[in-house]
């Protein structure tokens, strides 16, 4: 958000989360408004708790109909000292407002090139990656694949990469990053372990084509007093991610809890923030018996490979 | 809402309520700010404030000059509405601004309505969108995540134009509730059968005097008999495309006209209200800007040559819209 850093810089990265997600048309319902000493109130104690716990990076994945923010994050970025990501792109095609919805391939990609090389509205910041996704049904529909091509045109054109909003219906997403080029080392397939689609997730055969997995939705747990439908038992999901960092793919994993500092549209999940990381994710991956230079590798080394810009 | 017996009818404009004899000359299906969702995002799209102020100051100055009292933006509050800009323009300018609440079609819906955070993500149901619109006039239109301003003096929706969607049929429903809770008025724009359309807003018990259905100046309406029948049915025939006189989809001006002089002489000299869906400024979507003047100073002088009398084009520009936009 403050400019482009070095990828040295970046230090542990949160890879997917939000300051704040809403749906378009959210911002119509007071019923989820907030004031902005609200919003400052719920949000900076957590970043600066990031901060505190040795978190370097945190990547946005708000897309750009969903209450994407970037002055609000420049200032929150400049104020706590955490390096914020954010994205162009979008969650999924039913995240997409109408003018984007019925634009072309080829104006997509205009958007996203712009807001990666020239910046994001007037705010002059640039975005370091690009969102994509699968619309709610699981099933790719024309938009969302008009919008994966897209973000692969972009992709190729900016060395910026992709993080994906589920990996389900993988099939379509990588013939497309195929056609335009796109080496897929540059695609995190993000939401790999979510309750509702990990059993149906081709998570293996996205690795052996080249992907990156991203096990980004930690926390949201059955264990939870009120969990969303997207929950999942701690265990399964630990044993989940375990098969693959210990299976011999810890280079191509990405983790995150997918979180939001002060939820825009939704009621959020109490309790569950960013900082699930530290308080829980990294102590249960040591008792796991999972070495420093490997969580080193899944939270900073890969972090680094993934967002650094390839030219 | 407001007790006639022993209050002064009025409207709601952005400025707070008027009486509705006020008003004067309404243009009743216009835009002022008109942006296609998500067109504020897009790199190649300016939204500059002082230029966009400056273009529609000029033309409320043209309507005003040209003898227009109110502009109605009836483009409901998810397509360029800006309630404080407005608010401004109607001060600079002194023409009365409506405002709308409502939504549709449902292409032009936000996700949260089509696929909220549920499992499974089932659209909005009628009743939730009555809530959301009838706030907007018990308790003003918003401007998102900031603040309530003023009330909002009518209710908009706009039908698929292949057919009516559950969603649309649950926006249309959502408006007449609306209607009904508030006592503003009803605009609705079919989709591809305007009577199929009126029923299910009539369905919700809503008076039809309370109604006014756009686009009857539709080629496929006027062919079939749409007009007549809707003002026979007692809601506002609206021909609010007067200008457009080049696009085959549309009656001509003259065939306007005529069509106007029909449905006076079938008696529904009250029913009628002209407009021209012009766009004071369009944003992710072409251009269309007719003089918001355009009605009064070129189409009913020509209606009146056509034999329109005086007392109907007053009629028809005035005292029509004070009786829909009066709240009830």
């Amino acid at each position: 958000m403050l400019g482009p850093i070095s990828a040295e810089e970046l230090g542990l990265v949160a890879i997917h989360e939000h300051i704040g997600y809403g749906m378009p048309g959210s911002e119509l319902d007071t019923k989820w408004w907030k004031t902005p000493e609200e919003r400052y109130e719920e949000t900076v104690p957590k970043l600066r708790k990031f901060h505190e716990n040795g978190g370097g990076t945190f990547v946005d994945a708000t897309g750009i109909c969903n209450g994407r923010d970037i002055d609000y994050y420049k200032s929150l970025s400049r104020k706590t000292g955490v390096h914020i990501v954010a994205c162009t792109g979008f969650v999924g095609g039913d995240t997409a407002l109408p003018h984007f919805a019925r634009a072309s391939v080829d104006y997509l990609a205009r958007h996203f090139i712009h807001e990666i090389t020239v910046g994001i509205g007037d705010t002059g910041s640039k975005a370091g990656v690009i969102k994509v996704g699968v619309s709610r049904g699981g099933r790719m529909t024309e938009l969302d694949k008009r919008i994966y091509r897209a973000a692969a045109r972009a992709a190729v054109a900016t060395g910026v990469p992709i993080l994906t909003h589920l990996a389900i219906d993988a099939r379509p997403a990588i013939d497309i990053f195929n056609e335009e080029g796109l080496p897929l080392d540059r695609v995190l397939f993000g939401h790999v372990d979510d309750g509702v689609n990990a059993e149906s997730t081709p998570d293996t055969w996205i690795i052996e084509q080249g992907g990156r997995l991203g096990f980004d939705t930690f926390g949201y747990e059955t264990e939870l007093p009120d969990p969303p439908f997207w929950a999942r038992p701690r265990k399964d999901r630990m044993e989940h991610f375990l098969r693959f960092v210990q299976g011999g793919h810890a280079d191509k994993v990405l983790a995150s809890a997918d979180a939001n500092c002060s939820p825009l549209g939704w009621p959020g999940v109490k309790g569950h923030t960013v900082n699930y990381i530290f308080e829980v994710l990294i102590p249960d991956l040591r008792a796991n018996g999972v070495d420093e230079a490997t969580i080193n590798k899944i939270f900073v080394e890969n972090a680094a490979d993934f967002l650094s810009i390839r030219n | 809402m407001t007790d006639t017996t022993t209050s002064t009818p009025t409207v709601n404009t952005v400025l707070g309520p008027v009486p509705a004899d006020e008003l004067g000359v309404v243009a009743v299906h216009e835009a002022l700010l008109s942006v296609v969702p998500g067109a504020e995002h897009a790199y190649d799209i300016s939204m500059d404030r002082a230029e966009i102020f400056e273009v529609l100051a000029g033309k409320l100055r043209d309507f005003r000059a040209h003898g227009g009292g109110t502009i109605v933006d009836s483009t409901g509050m998810f397509h360029g509405r800006d309630v404080n800009l407005y608010e401004a323009l109607s001060r600079s300018t002194g023409v009365h601004i409506v405002a709308s609440t409502g939504m549709g079609p449902e292409e032009m819906l936000g996700g949260y309505f089509l696929t909220p955070q549920t499992n499974p993500p089932t659209p909005w149901p009628a009743e939730k969108f009555a809530d959301l619109f009838t706030k907007e006039v018990t308790e003003g239109m918003v401007v998102p995540r900031v603040e309530r301003r003023g009330a909002a003096g009518l209710v908009a929706s706009t039908a698929t134009s292949e057919g009516m969607t559950a969603t649309d049929e649950s926006l249309f429903r959502g408006a007449a509730r609306t209607a009904l809770n508030t006592g503003v008025p009803v605009s609705i724009r079919y989709g591809k059968d305007a009577l199929g359309d009126l029923g299910v807003v009539l369905d919700e018990q809503l008076p039809a005097h309370r109604i006014v259905v756009g686009g009857l100046d539709r080629r496929d309406a006027a062919a079939a008999g749409a007009p007549l029948e809707v003002a026979q049915r007692g809601a506002f025939v609206a021909l609010d495309h007067v200008g457009l006189d080049d696009d085959d989809a549309y009656l001509t001006d003259r065939e306007r006209a005529a069509l106007v002089l029909d449905l006076v002489k079938a008696g529904h000299g009250s029913r009628i209200l002209l407009s021209s869906n012009a766009i004071g400024v369009a944003k992710g979507q072409p251009d269309y800007d007719l003089p918001f003047s355009y009605v009064v100073s070129k189409f009913v002088p020509f209606a009146k040559l056509q034999g329109l009398s005086d007392e109907d084009a007053r009629r028809i520009l005035v005292d029509n819209p004070r009786d829909l936009l009066t709240l009830r």
